[in-house]
């Protein structure tokens, strides 16, 4: 209820979450798709797990850097 | 509805949202264009009556109105965007609030009972709009280069990583950003509608159309569930309007910031 002209912001960052969640799907979609493809061009089939894995792990340490010095 | 003859019960599915023509032969005017259209004229209607008599002590519609529109403006607009440029984009938050968030109530208001956005293609138009309103804003900003190396370099990672983040960043703020919008909010309309419809539909089949004494109790406590889930969806819908406006207020401000 925020009528009053209060410069207090409410909710800090309600969405951080859902901006997170973006990275790692964007992280594994990423790393992932690389694995695939190299599976599609080598004939073999471990690339895209570990392309997944990855990407996931790229993805937590990008945030690592970019959240967490904030707090 | 006579009791004692056994049918079939048919599960609601997805072959549940494939709504016939309102009038028979126009085609594109079903459903959800008529809740769509509906929730339009209710929200110009709202805030003209709101706003028609302004006045320094504010009639109870002009009080209704006012917090309605300093929702969207304070808390979801301004603490995403920041007070210097966030006035702007408050027409467009706040129309797209009210139109998501009536469009998905739809789904629990009786005899309506339909969310517009159970139907995927007006979850695409409202994230594409969201896109092309973020990336052109920060166009604008910071010119075409500027904006792309905005949103592909990560702040705060060391330069060695860099290139193994620049696609992750890129894929992430341009590709998944307007598709888990779109998603998100489609998954959840229709989910709920289904889910809605298992818990009624079921409950009535197995209390009038089973002809079975005991299914009929069994009936009985999966409609008072299905009244249960129906609050739950109330609560859903509201929230989903909320989550789709502020990831857009959200990802203007961070295409318009200048630190990243």
């Amino acid at each position: 209820m925020s009528e009053h002209q209060d410069p207090k912001p409410s909710p800090p960052n309600s969405g951080d979450g859902w901006r997170v969640l973006s990275y790692l799907i964007g992280g594994v979609l990423v790393y992932g798709g690389i694995g695939f493809g190299l599976d599609r061009l080598f004939g073999t089939e471990f690339l895209l797990p570990v392309g997944i894995v990855l990407g996931a792990g790229l993805t937590i340490l990008m945030l690592h850097f970019r959240y967490g010095s904030r707090s | 509805m006579t009791a004692g003859v056994p049918t079939e019960f048919i599960a609601p599915g997805p072959q549940s949202f494939d709504l016939p023509p309102i009038i028979p032969g126009v085609d594109w005017f079903t459903k959800p264009v008529l809740v769509a259209a509906l929730s339009v004229v209710v929200i110009v209607w709202f805030y003209w009556a709101a706003a028609r008599k302004s006045a320094v002590v504010p009639s109870r519609l002009q009080f209704a109105g006012e917090l309605g529109y300093n929702f969207v403006r304070n808390s979801i607009a301004r603490d995403a965007i920041g007070s210097a440029e966030y006035m702007k984009y408050v027409p467009y938050l706040c129309g797209l609030f009210y139109f998501i968030l009536l469009n998905n109530v739809a789904g629990t208001i009786p005899l309506i009972q339909f969310p517009t956005f159970s139907h995927i293609g007006w979850a695409y138009v409202a994230a594409v709009m969201s896109w092309v309103i973020y990336n052109a804003a920060g166009i604008k900003k910071k010119g075409v280069w500027g904006y792309f190396k905005h949103q592909t370099m990560p702040a705060g990672v060391p330069l060695w990583l860099m290139p193994l983040m620049i696609p992750i960043e890129f894929i992430s703020n341009i590709l998944v950003r307007p598709i888990s919008l779109s998603l998100r909010l489609f998954a959840n309309m229709f989910a709920g509608h289904i889910l809605l419809g298992v818990f009624v539909l079921g409950g009535e089949y197995m209390v009038f159309e089973s002809g079975k004494i005991l299914l009929g109790g069994v009936g009985i406590i999966t409609f008072i569930m299905g009244l249960a889930i129906a609050g739950l969806e109330l609560f859903v819908q509201s929230i989903q309007a909320y989550i789709f406006v502020v990831l857009t207020a959200q990802y203007i401000g961070s295409a318009i910031s200048d630190e990243h």
